[in-house]
């Protein structure tokens, strides 16, 4: 690791809380990369990581932005944009939200068993937080253009949502030629408050990109997270929930597209500590080429946490023989007054529908790209269709390669 | 003037012969109806003609002017102008009807247009088209938007697998006045097969067709439909 922790000591020197990120550096550098016993870490292919390829601080390149997030930005009533994790500036305002960043390490209470959390913890120039003030309900849309332009990106996000406020967000990562991706992003939903949160990766396939969400919901908080990994060599995308009030809901919708010999990497762990609470887990996803796909949801619930209700579904497409996935929902319940349900399929394109469209006049070829941009449709469906519209025609024009076998 | 042409046709489901020699000719504005008593064979047929996997043509011929369309992919013998409208027509989850159409030959420019219209005839809110194919919509609005999808396409012939099951009295008469519509707007040549005459008040056939155990065993005019309504089809009947 001489390389990147010779380079991420090199820029903590020079930070004002050094020796609190340098203590969190030591910790990493002490524990290292995960292992792939650690069940969390299980099928992620770490043994092609190398972290030492990657440098801290590197200097910023260009980056104009291309037209998906020229035609996004034209959508958001405040857009706010990141460049390698800096807050680089933030366009357009809605009374009720506000964008500020602090220049702290990041806090790894609660993560001290991530070692990319803990690494993102020593290395982030900041946590940019985005808050919605109670009461306000935000009708607009609040995007966030994330570019990573060389070496490691340890960006933060915050967003808080107060009480009985809701807010739309649609962030996306550009990118990441050559680079290492290490989000750290936390939602808190005030009591009654919701978020519609969408999250579109498409990072150049060269990128490592490893993120982590949580979010914490209050009394009938609903959460509606929408995850859509098209870029990245690995695209590992951790998304837990935490359940502190009763009546809340969280639904989690992820889906991906595997080229090449890409790895989509997909956990999750709903954590119910309370009662009369709702999870929805949807991973929809296709597998082409030589890419793979892993799937791992843990729905976790506390005793005392009485009608709860949770629920994971994966669904897998493979369009190769070469192409593979793995999916294991797990449940882990201590209270017998739930409803719980897991179901997942791995298996080719449906025949009888493809036949459908078929009988229609459509050929083969395009009926299978219309099935499997269909999966991507579906989650999008719940964005404005203007912003479904323009994320639609960017994961189409990625389909032409796409090769179904 | 445009003939579609079925010769001895024979059809396996599995292992077991389901069409034994179906002989049937269809032409340009034509309504040829087909009835038969379950399990006779009228849905393989329909099925066998559009190359639904599972269905395994193992002889016969079925050409359009001339045009063998047994060899060819689903998607090319319905380009090349025979389109299925199905008893039970499936979801596609995620795919928009405008671009499954767009991406059938439609013009995009004119298809949104035109769907709205169709929509229109056979009494189909025109919004329930936006929703992905055939999601979250009823039996008979189903029925209702395979007819819209035959208005947009305007196919030569048509095969209409049980299109008057499911609709309400109103929605089967909107969707039978618009096939004979169809039949004399751009020739629509239809194959409907069907168990009752209801559909048959608005869609005026020009030949009725009884099937039994895989084959064709009656042919005759409209009169027929009566017959089959008083007698059933055990006069009909043929031993497999």
């Amino acid at each position: 690791m001489t390389n990147f922790l010779d380079t991420a000591t090199h820029w903590i020197e020079g930070q004002p809380d050094a020796a609190e990120r340098r203590t969190m550096l030591d910790e990493f550098a002490t524990t290292g990369i995960p292992k792939t016993t650690d069940e969390v870490w299980r099928y992620a292919p770490l043994e092609y990581f190398n972290l030492d390829q990657y440098v801290v601080d590197a200097p910023f390149l260009d980056h104009s932005g291309d037209a998906l997030e020229n035609s996004i930005a034209t959508l958001g009533a405040v857009v706010v944009r990141t460049h390698n994790g800096v807050l680089q500036g933030v366009e357009g305002q809605l009374n009720g939200v506000t964008v500020e960043t602090t220049q702290h390490a990041g806090s790894i209470t609660g993560y001290e068993d991530d070692s990319f959390v803990v690494m993102n913890g020593a290395l982030t120039p900041g946590t940019i937080e985005l808050t919605v003030t109670p009461g306000r309900d935000i009708r607009e849309t609040i995007v966030i253009l994330h570019t990573v332009t060389a070496g490691a990106a340890f960006p933060r996000l915050k967003i808080s949502i107060g009480k009985s406020a809701s807010a739309r967000v649609i962030e996306i990562w550009s990118g990441g030629l050559d680079s290492l991706v290490v989000p750290v992003s936390e939602y808190h939903l005030d009591e009654n408050s919701s978020l519609n949160l969408a999250t579109y990766q498409r990072l150049d396939l060269s990128a490592w990109y490893v993120s982590r969400t949580t979010t914490t919901l209050g009394r009938d908080a609903r959460m509606h997270q929408s995850v859509i990994g098209m870029g990245a060599a690995y695209d590992r995308a951790r998304n837990d929930a935490v359940f502190q009030g009763t009546g809340a809901q969280n639904e989690l919708w992820t889906t991906y597209l595997g080229r090449g010999t890409q790895v989509h990497d997909l956990r999750s762990h709903q954590l119910h500590n309370t009662g009369r609470t709702a999870s929805r887990l949807l991973s929809k996803g296709a597998v082409a080429e030589e890419s793979r796909s892993i799937y791992t949801g843990l729905i976790e619930i506390e005793r005392g946490a009485r009608r709860t209700d949770a629920r994971q579904t994966n669904h897998n497409l493979l369009l190769s023989p070469h192409a593979h996935a793995d999916t294991v929902p797990n449940l882990d319940i201590r209270e017998n007054d739930v409803t719980c349900a897991h179901a997942s399929s791995v298996g080719p394109l449906d025949e009888l529908q493809r036949w459908y469209l078929e009988s229609r006049g459509v050929s083969r070829h395009d009926a299978e790209r219309l099935m499997i941009q269909g999966f991507f449709n579906e989650m999008l469906d719940v964005l404005p269709r203007d912003v479904a519209s323009v994320i639609e025609a960017d994961i189409a024009s990625q389909l032409d390669g796409v090769v179904v076998v | 003037m445009s003939e579609l042409v079925i010769t001895d046709l024979h059809c396996n489901v599995g292992d077991k012969e389901i069409l034994r020699g179906v002989n049937l000719t269809v032409r340009s504005g034509e309504v040829h109806v087909i009835m038969g008593p379950n399990g006779c064979g009228k849905s393989t047929l329909a099925h066998a003609l559009t190359g639904r996997p599972g269905y395994t043509v193992t002889g016969g011929s079925v050409t359009l002017d001339g045009v063998e369309l047994l060899g060819l992919a689903p998607s090319e013998r319905t380009r090349a102008g025979l389109f299925l409208a199905l008893q039970h027509p499936m979801e596609v989850p995620g795919v928009r009807p405008v671009d499954m159409l767009v991406a059938a030959g439609a013009k995009r420019n004119e298809v949104e247009a035109t769907m709205a219209l169709e929509a229109v005839n056979v009494g189909l809110r025109p919004e329930l088209l936006e929703r992905f194919v055939n999601v979250d919509l009823s039996g008979g609005e189903r029925k209702r938007a395979e007819v819209v999808q035959l208005g947009v396409l305007k196919p030569a012939f048509a095969v209409l697998d049980e299109i008057d099951s499911g609709l309400d009295v109103d929605a089967l008469g909107a969707v039978a006045r618009r096939l004979e519509l169809a039949t004399k707007e751009w020739g629509l040549g239809v194959l409907a097969i069907t168990h009752f005459r209801r559909l048959l008040q608005e869609l005026t056939p020009d030949v009725i067709h009884v099937m039994s155990a895989g084959r064709v065993v009656a042919e005759g005019g409209p009169e027929l439909a009566e017959v089959l309504e008083r007698d059933g089809y055990e006069p009909f009947k043929e031993s497999p």
